[in-house]
């Protein structure tokens, strides 16, 4: 892929979302003339979200986010939050209830943030930066497990911390010296830290408010809506607007609809069927879950209507084959090269959806400006492999006769690491004399077995996404040498532990300047990448409907998805 | 069928012998069935068509495991180019949305693994039912009472579930195809086991039995010489009744995911993929479900007209239809 293409599809994707608009306005029956003129959404209405899984987890300690989340970002404020704009613009990290992003010391160990004036809670009771401090101490309580992991590695004395139930003191290393302002103290430079506050574990919980693990049937609000019910465990949501939420204080959510009702445990294609239908409330529908499969999308690329009802995203996500050099043949980086060569990107891209749905990879980092995307093809393949290169190196290499490897991956049908892509696969390196044998295991003992150090075959397919668009969560866990796991989950796959990479990814993460750091993420990835210890196949693309009513959509580049915190139904 | 389908059928033999009973005369009897006959003729027709997979792939140029990007449209979703789903001079069936592979090779391909393992296992449950109905049926009370409690256990199993955690638990290296055949033969047995108990019961007490009982045969030659032949009818009656549910059962658990591997063609994994694209590719959905659908129907048709054929009264009314018919003629 060459860098040129990465405009014009950012273009194409506004292009779509620009359309889409007016298409809308076109064909909304009670649409007025000046909504047609730009069909400017309005306030009002009652917004449905149809979901495949229920929201399990409502509170903000267990909520496992990137850039604050969907449907918890509408109820949870955090210190900063992601871009609400369309494509790359929204990649980028803005204040919510701070500020500014964040004041760092010299090397990016101390960072410090002051509250917005007039912050309020759903029962408007003020916000302080004790209520974050609580907030971020609750995340480590074991009671309350499913966060990242990032404050617990980051901050000084977090792995220690126990949590504020059985730790009254609190963290030490979060400084609140008076109500509007907050110090994190870091043991170690992180310029990332802004990204990571998105994250709902920086939502303000109010002390006397906390009710433990039963926290999350009511969390109380510091966002646009409050919860008004909570029905079994998740599955069914009615959100209202909280009349204490001061929309001069949040630039970022729009908060159009009047009420939000979401609603889990449906099938994928029952939520697409609704959607496409769009009869009754589903009309003002949308989901957070649910993508359109290849079948779904060959159907409704014939219907004009339909097709200006699918929003587009790119979500920083990379599919991948990952070699485990400690297993031979695959010490020998000869043969991984061979692999890299033959490998048939075209058929790999069919099998997960076609070129609507993935887009070819030849770097490990996704085509994001923001992740650092630097373009390279250390052994250009081109569009359907080169098996001649292949061949020949496998005779460098001491295989003229070709050779047996054993591919695993995951046998659920439909898996980005599924038979499909495998057997996809299988054929192409047919082609350079490489038999290929599957092993697919059932998902859970496919999971276990690639990040374990120990059961880790040398031959398997991966995936990897980010947790907040840049360079360091994408490049750091995969390839950082210190981050190999002995004993529980590795995803260090190629257990590469090179001093020179460990360094680069120490200087990066002093880096406050978020573009500088990507040049140099870019960097390491192209370097990296010359080592042949993984393959990058493709970047998916997700595509979602939304229903006939609902206008503002704002896909970001952070999440790859419609923000339910824009959209309008009226 | 039975009756009607009996009336209906023209050229009824007209000599039906009354002795003699055996291969010839089933196969006399089976053609008097219209749909039988059919059933018969389908069935000879897929197992050329399984042997010879192979020369039909060649004679196509088609390989099934092939990929041809290029036969569907990437942009699409994987659509395959052309109407009917890519229906050609190079791919007479068209070929599999996403991947290009050719449909008519792996259609055919696939039809022996569904044969394969539909008779083979078959083949066992017939085997191990035999076996233990007859050990059951000749031994004491003690072994009769285990064998016919394990029958019952076995009966009451619920197949498909015990098949799909069999399977589960079973290491990837085993061979697929042996493995279902093993899973699907070893759960199977019951029903076969049953009825010969129940039929060996009723013959030993028969006079021919207990003369050679007298004259010293041992059990096993009573079984053997005695047992067997009169065994043969129902057996073969029941087996042909079990083949249509043993192909049924492979398609679904190669449906579930859990049959055959990829990239062998199977299908009952063909139908799994294919039910997401009822919509963009009806093709696609239709070859695999019309082949089970022919396939299981003409296996029943068979295992009916043998039971009809079989079946001692059935064949006094197929006689006397027959006669009955002939007479009638002017």
């Amino acid at each position: 892929m060459s860098h040129l293409s990465v405009t014009p599809r950012r273009l194409a994707a506004a292009a779509v979302v620009l359309a889409i608009t007016g298409g809308a306005a076109a064909c909304g029956p009670e649409d007025s003339g000046a909504k047609a003129a730009g069909g400017k959404p309005a306030k009002g209405g009652t917004l449905y979200v149809l979901n495949q899984s229920p929201q399990e987890d409502f509170d903000p300690a267990r909520l496992y986010t990137s850039g604050g989340g969907n449907v918890p970002g509408l109820v949870f404020r955090t210190l900063t939050t992601r871009n609400r704009e369309n494509g790359a613009d929204g990649s980028k990290v803005v204040p919510d209830l701070a500020t500014d992003t964040g004041t760092p010391n010299k090397d990016a160990t101390v960072w410090t943030y002051h509250l917005k004036d007039g912050l309020k809670y759903e029962d408007g009771s003020a916000i302080t930066t004790a209520d974050i401090k609580y907030g971020i101490e609750r995340s480590f309580a074991a009671e309350l497990s499913g966060g990242a992991p990032y404050l617990r590695d980051w901050l000084t004395g977090g792995k220690e911390y126990q949590g504020p139930y059985k730790d009254k003191g609190g963290l030490a290393s979060i400084e609140t010296p008076d109500a509007k302002t907050i110090v994190f103290h870091l043991n170690k430079p992180e310029g990332d830290f802004p990204l990571l506050a998105t994250q709902t574990s920086f939502a303000p919980v109010p002390k006397a408010k906390d009710t433990g693990t039963k926290y999350e049937n009511h969390p109380v609000s510091s966002g646009p809506y409050k919860v008004v019910a909570n029905e079994n465990d998740g599955e069914h949501l009615v959100l209202e607007r909280n009349t204490h939420w001061d929309a001069k204080t949040d630039e970022e959510r729009k908060a159009y609809p009047d009420r939000i009702d979401v609603r889990s445990g449906l099938d994928a294609a029952v939520i697409n069927q609704r959607l496409s239908s769009g009869s009754g409330k589903d009309a003002a529908a949308v989901t957070t879950d649910t993508n359109l499969t290849a079948a779904e999308l060959a159907k409704i690329t014939g219907d004009k209507e339909l097709a200006g009802r699918v929003g587009t995203g790119h979500f920083g996500y990379t599919d991948y084959i990952s070699f485990n050099p400690k297993v031979k043949p695959f010490d020998d980086p000869k043969v991984r090269q061979a692999i890299s060569y033959a490998v048939d990107r075209s058929t790999v891209v069919n099998a997960l959806g076609g070129s609507s749905l993935a887009e070819p990879a030849t770097t490990f980092l996704p085509a994001q400006e923001s992740f650092g995307y630097t373009p390279y093809d250390a052994f250009p393949a081109g569009k359907s492999g080169d098996a001649a290169k292949a061949k020949e190196l496998l005779k460098e290499a001491g295989y003229p006769k070709g050779l047996t490897v054993t591919l695993t991956h995951d046998s659920s049908g439909g898996d980005e690491q599924g038979p499909e892509v495998a057997t996809a696969l299988q054929d192409a390196l047919k082609k350079a004399g490489i038999t290929v044998k599957l092993e697919g295991l059932e998902s859970s003992a496919y999971s276990e077995k690639i990040h374990g150090v120990k059961t880790e075959p040398g031959f398997f397919l991966a995936g990897w996404g980010a947790d907040w668009p840049s360079g360091g969560p994408f490049l750091a866990p995969i390839f950082d040498g210190r981050q190999i796991v002995q004993d529980g989950y590795n995803f260090n796959n190629a257990q590469l532990d090179d001093p020179a990479v460990n360094k680069e990814i120490d200087e990066i993460n002093k880096l406050t300047d978020l573009k500088a750091a990507a040049v140099r993420w870019g960097a390491l990835d192209k370097k990296i990448g010359e080592q042949a210890l993984t393959v990058p196949l493709v970047h998916p693309v997700y595509k979602r409907l939304y229903g006939k009513d609902v206008k503002n959509v704002v896909i970001s580049d952070w999440t790859g998805v419609l923000d339910v915190a824009q959209v309008s139904v009226k | 069928m039975t009756t009607s389908d009996v009336l209906a059928a023209p050229g009824a033999a007209s000599d039906t012998p009354e002795a003699a009973p055996g291969a010839r005369q089933l196969w006399r009897r089976l053609r008097a069935q219209r749909a039988a006959l059919a059933g018969v003729a389908v069935i000879v027709l897929l197992v050329l068509v399984a042997l010879a997979a192979p020369l039909l792939a060649a004679l196509e140029g088609q390989d099934p495991d092939a990929y041809h990007a290029s036969a569907v449209d990437s942009a699409l979703g994987g659509v395959p180019v052309g109407s009917f789903g890519g229906v050609s001079a190079d791919h007479w069936l068209g070929v599999e949305p996403g991947t290009g592979r050719d449909l008519f090779a792996r259609l055919v391909y696939g039809a022996r693994i569904s044969l394969g393992i539909g008779l083979a296992a078959t083949v066992v449950q017939v085997v191990l039912g035999v076996a233990v109905g007859l050990a059951a049926g000749l031994g004491n009370r003690f072994l009769d009472n285990l064998l016919s409690r394990t029958t019952d256990v076995m009966l009451a199993l619920p197949t498909l579930v015990f098949a799909i955690a069999l399977l589960a638990i079973v290491p990837a290296g085993f061979p697929r195809p042996v493995l279902l055949v093993l899973v699907l033969g070893l759960l199977g047995w019951g029903g076969t086991s049953r009825i010969v108990r129940a039929q060996t019961l009723s013959l030993k007490s028969l006079d021919y039995v207990a003369a050679a009982r007298l004259g010293g045969a041992g059990r096993w030659r009573i079984a053997r010489r005695e047992l067997l032949p009169s065994l043969a009818a129902p057996v073969v009656t029941y087996s042909a009744l079990l083949v249509p549910s043993n192909i049924a059962s492979e398609a679904g658990l190669s449906f579930l995911g859990i049959g055959v591997k990829p990239p062998t063609p199977s299908w009952g994994q063909m139908l799994s993929s294919a039910t997401t694209w009822y919509q963009a590719d009806p093709t696609y959905v239709l070859l695999p479900a019309g082949l089970i659908f022919v396939t299981v129907l003409a296996f029943t048709a068979l295992g009916d007209g043998v039971r009809t054929a079989l079946d001692p009264r059935a064949g006094t009314r197929l006689r006397a239809v027959a006669r009955g018919r002939k007479g009638a003629r002017p």
